[in-house]
């Protein structure tokens, strides 16, 4: 069972706003889903591996070689917000929004 | 020459050898489209300037005797979420309104390549989860058999578009059964080819590992034609495969079907499906049959049970991934809200529609830590032991035959607030995006309240040509798929 | 600190791959100086509809940097999708790997005052680098600045990242660990491995515990941006957790960063609970299968490692350790030393060489080792001409000063200089010293009557006679020489 709270903290990891209305039609949605899903609980998988989509190839590998790209100028032209060359985003209330790498 | 009604094929030919010239097929498209459009809504951007501009230059090479091209003049509509460079691409939703590719699909490189002249966008379930053509930003499309139905979804314009008559041939995208079930809906041919045949470059991603982009038509000669023009290999799509294609086009030309299996699934067969669909497929066998097929029982026991349920565990998760990038910051829309963390709840709060957020909101819930084992990791394991059971029963049988659908056309508005109600809809479709493998509905009649019946056929991996062969036997026995409403509106 | 107290360290080191293009588009990764958004293309911006396409050469280089440390590479290896929001990572998800890395265990082997230590290698794994954040506000942190701007440049940039087991037990190891290992990246030709410029990051994992068995958390520490401010901040944390515990407290398991300019590691982590990556495979990507004759030809293609080279010109040279270690702390720099030595040049008067003369250079960014203004031939000429006695230390360092400048041989050099092949010592010095005394007889009469207490009067000779000779003679020689002839 899927709490209101969990679709609460679930749009805010994917970072959708919801209404308030919305949690509850959420919820019974969400609870609806993995109830089908759970029939599956009966299906016997021992043994089985988790299906991977591209058995048998190996992934394709390109050449090191740089081809620059031409439409950078509309890219940012055509980006919401811009300034010069740059990209631009609205002010970053705390840095725990940030990640490594 | 009538214009209405003409096959791609035709058309190339025509206007190739200067019986008819691009221009005038042009002209026939949108005076068709203008008499329609208003019941239909079937397309999002029309480009009948552009189009226009195209039938131009190719009436001129027509001139210059240097008219090449398999598609030659022909025009086609693709779905919106198909880039096509300088032209809107909005797949149905807010979050892109407005947004211009710079780039074009690998698709649309191909067809414009072999002369076809891209008339419109067409409408479509907003980034393609759907099967209606009502969870779209840009309204509804109607049924051209009966305006008060839906044509099915996700790529119902595309649909809707070759049954009206706007074109011969359009391209849809298949995740879950978005080519196949429209096709059955709209009374026309349409192929979701194998998993990794036609690249995905250009295609705005919904489910990863299940998107396919394939025609339709209203013959099986023009859906030969459209399958070979869109499916060599692509270098930009790493699981789009290597290798040579069939020559899909003259697949069809062997009309005997001597020693075919065909398969049926008695499961399928069930009180669940609209009886008509079943007398459907039951029709189809027999024609296969005269043809030279020999028909056999097979089992798949848990495809039609499991695959619902794993199909949206698995579609949803790869989906709240692929979506996570719309946040205003590099192109679409953007909410203004101060900070960059209201920017992306309001943006995405406000550009996605509520099919969208459902999905997205199951996707990450699925993926979420301490579930991603119950859940998606499970689903990974049923989507496997599906992949087997085809496996297992193409042992037995070269195709397999069951309806598209089960059940025909339903009206507008009637199951849009039932989701899940909705998703049945695409339970026989849905096993074989699971499973990777190529499927084909056909249009075998019309029912007794006139809406058209639509039959399925699939086949191992790489087959196509068998789909192809089978389909044009069930086209010499029941004629080509007519136009929705005649030549004469 | 604590006495026998223990500090356990593991790093994640993450190392810029130099590719010429990035890891998925063929967009250049010569990002430092260029443009903003100037590296870009469709697929690295995460446009719809994009799909990435694997750069054969981060295969590659991944590879020697696993074969070097005697890794266990994968037989297939897959991506994953580590999914998380922020501006400068376009599709909101990074290309990552999680469970099945390109390469697994290996081993760094370090040299502590106790001797080699051996340190474990965890895992190696590839993935993308984000791009940048360029802050508006002043004071240079993001947090409350009005807006904040986006360079995609670095976006897809290759990455390999190398985590080591937490068998580093102080700040000193940690700092060895990772000048090994930039030496190794460098070596192998993979990397620039730069703190600075950020081709070579490093995040650390610290923790302590007592023997009386108290022990803090594991803290992870971001943000140091060179070999000092490595040292420097995991000393602070040893201090920082140290005072906690010894009060009875709890170390609390985060994120901090170092600031440099205050000298201590800051919380990262606010209220909010840690990410929910959400990894999944990458359903855009097939597996990379390992092709075992790629490896082997990788394999054979290895260059000589750091550390077996050090270990043969310690016995091919007879070098010692420190000798070693400064010859081979460059490729070109060995390489340099050993074309020397090849032509001709003595070994261990070689090393020393390059200890005085050249390191220093090469220091001031005067000296290129791989473009060498001095030819190793030409270098060996004038290490002849020392060792054989023909020409002083101090004479040399002149002599070599103008092969510098003009790009000649010992030979000509000398000539230009005006100094003769015949060093001015034995016989030959005597006579120049006595000629010297003859013509300075009252310095040499006060020297005899003590009125040289300070010694300024033999200086003064002294300098004389060095000007004479020209250098070419030796100090100490000539000190001697002119103390018993003056008597």
């Amino acid at each position: 069972m899927v709490t209101e709270d969990e679709v609460r903290h679930i749009a805010r990891l994917i970072r959708l706003e919801v209404d308030e209305n919305e949690v509850s039609r959420l919820q019974e949605h969400f609870n609806e889903i993995l109830e089908h899903f759970h029939s599956l609980g009966k299906v016997d998988l021992a043994g089985i591996d988790p299906f991977t989509p591209e058995e048998g190839r190996s992934c394709p590998l390109r050449e090191d070689e740089v081809h620059p790209w031409s439409g950078r100028n509309a890219a940012i032209e055509s980006a919401p917000l811009s300034d010069g060359d740059f990209f631009k985003v609205p002010r970053i209330i705390s840095e725990v929004e940030s990640d490594d790498a | 020459m009538t214009l209405d009604g003409l096959g791609a094929a035709e058309t190339a030919s025509a206007i190739r050898n200067g019986d008819v010239t691009a221009s005038a097929v042009i002209d026939n498209v949108f005076k068709r489209v203008n008499a329609w459009e208003s019941q239909l809504n079937a397309l999002i951007t029309p480009l009948e300037e552009r189009a226009r501009q195209d039938a131009e230059r190719l009436d001129r090479q027509v001139k210059d005797g240097k008219a090449a091209g398999p598609l030659y003049g022909v025009p086609v509509i693709v779905k919106d979420n198909m880039c096509t460079e300088g032209i809107p691409t909005t797949c149905g939703s807010n979050i892109l309104e407005g947004w211009r590719p710079p780039y074009d699909a690998w698709v649309i490189r191909k067809l414009r390549e072999a002369g076809a002249v891209i008339v419109a966008k067409s409408n479509m379930d907003e980034f393609a989860m759907g099967s209606s053509t009502e969870h779209s930003a840009h309204g509804p499309t109607s049924n051209p058999w009966d305006t008060e139905r839906v044509p099915g979804g996700s790529s119902g314009g595309s649909a809707a578009s070759v049954s009206a008559g706007y074109v011969p041939v359009a391209l849809g995208s298949d995740t879950g059964g978005s080519i196949r079930q429209p096709a059955s809906f709209c009374g026309v041919y349409g192929l979701k080819p194998t998993y990794g045949l036609v690249s995905r470059f250009g295609l705005v991603a919904f489910a990863s590992s299940l998107d396919q982009i394939g025609p339709f038509a209203r013959n099986m000669e023009d859906l030969a034609l459209m399958l070979s023009v869109i499916s060599p290999h692509d270098p930009q799509d790493a699981t789009c495969v290597e290798g040579k294609r069939p020559d899909y086009v003259r697949s069809g030309d062997n009309a005997s079907l001597s020693g075919l299996r065909v398969g049926i699934v008695r499961e399928f067969l069930t009180d669940a499906v609209d009886p008509e669909l079943v007398v459907a497929v039951r029709d189809t066998a027999a024609i296969l049959e005269d043809a030279g097929a020999s028909i056999v029982d097979v089992q798949l026991p848990n495809a039609g049970k499991a695959g619902l349920p794993c199909y949206y565990i698995i579609a949803p998760a790869e989906a709240s991934s692929n979506l996570a990038r719309y946040d205003g910051i590099r192109y679409g829309r953007r909410e203004d809200a101060g900070d960059l963390i209201g920017q992306y709840l309001k943006t995405r709060g406000a550009g996605f529609g509520n099919e969208v957020k459902r999905r997205i909101l199951t996707g990450t819930y699925v993926l979420s830590s301490g579930y991603y084992d119950a859940y998606y990791l499970r689903a990974l394991k049923v989507r496997r032991l599906i992949c087997r059971e085809f496996d297992q029963a193409f042992g037995e049988a070269d195709v397999i035959l069951m309806p598209t659908t089960p059940s025909l056309p339903f009206r507008k508005g009637e199951l849009v607030d039932d989701p899940v109600q909705m998703y049945m809809s695409d339970v026989f479709t849905l096993p074989i995006n699971l499973a990777g493998l190529p499927g084909l509905s056909m249009y075998t009649g019309s029912s007794r309240s006139g809406l058209p019946l639509g039959v399925q056929i699939v086949a191992p991996r790489w087959e196509e040509c068998r789909l192809l062969q089978c389909g044009r036997a069930v086209e010499n026995a029941l004629g080509p798929a007519p136009l929705a409403g005649g030549s004469d509106r | 600190m604590t006495k026998e107290a223990r500090t356990i360290i593991g790093l994640e080191v993450h190392v810029q791959l130099s590719t010429q293009s990035k890891m998925f588009c063929s967009c250049s990764t010569d990002y430092i100086g260029a443009v903003p958004n100037t590296n870009i293309c469709p697929v690295c911006l995460g446009l719809p509809g994009t799909l990435p396409v694997l750069n054969g050469k981060v295969i590659e280089f991944a590879f020697r940097a696993a074969l070097a440390l005697g890794s266990r590479i994968a037989d297939r290896t897959w991506f994953h999708r580590k999914n998380y929001f922020y501006p400068d990572l376009p599709k909101a998800y990074q290309i990552s790997q999680y469970d099945i890395p390109l390469a697994s265990g290996g081993t760094l082997v370090i040299e502590t005052e106790k001797g080699k230590k051996k340190i474990g290698i965890t895992r190696l794994h590839l993935e993308e680098d984000a791009g940048k954040l360029v802050h508006e506000a002043k004071d240079g942190r993001l947090s409350g600045s009005a807006g904040s701007l986006v360079d995609y440049n670095r976006a897809g940039v290759p990455l390999v990242e190398i985590v080591s087991e937490p068998d580093l037990a102080s700040p000193e190891e940690a700092r060895d660990y990772v000048v090994l290992l930039r030496q190794l990246v460098r070596y192998l030709g993979i990397s620039d491995g730069d703190m600075e410029s950020g081709s070579l990051r490093v995040d650390a994992n610290i923790s302590r515990t007592f023997p009386d068995g108290r022990f803090g958390s594991k803290v992870e520490v971001k943000n140091m941006n060179s070999l000092a401010a490595l040292e420097k901040a995991l000393a602070y944390e040893e201090r920082r957790q140290d005072k906690i515990l010894k009060n009875g407290g709890a170390i609390a398991q985060e994120t901090r960063h170092w600031d440099d300019g205050a000298g201590q590691t800051v919380s990262s982590r606010g209220k909010e609970e840690a990410h929910d990556y959400r990894y999944f495979p990458e359903p855009d990507l097939p597996p990379v299968v390992i092709n075992e004759s790629a490896i082997a030809n990788i394999r054979e293609n290895l260059p000589e490692l750091p550390w077996e080279k050090e270990e043969r010109f310690r016995e091919e040279y007879f070098l010692d350790r420190e000798e070693a270690t400064l010859l081979v702390s460059g490729k070109n720099l060995a390489e340099y030393f050993e074309e020397t030595v090849k032509a001709g040049a003595d070994a261990k008067l070689a090393a020393n060489w390059f200890r005085t003369e050249i390191l220093r250079l090469i220091n001031e960014g005067k000296f290129d080792p791989g473009t060498p203004p001095a030819s190793a031939g030409n270098l060996a000429e004038l290490l002849e001409t020392v060792k054989e006695g023909r020409l002083s230390n101090t004479a040399a360092k002149d002599v070599w000063g103008k092969m510098l400048q003009d790009g000649c041989g010992a030979r000509e050099a000398m000539k230009t200089l005006g100094l003769s092949e015949g060093s001015a010592s034995g016989e030959k010095l005597r006579a120049i010293i006595e000629e010297i005394l003859e013509n300075q007889q009252e310095v040499v009469k006060e020297i005899h009557s003590g009125k040289d207490l300070k010694g300024k009067k033999l200086k003064f000779l002294f300098g004389l006679v060095m000007r004479e000779t020209r250098g070419q003679a030796d100090p100490a020689e000539v000190k001697e020489t002119i103390e018993k002839m003056v008597r």
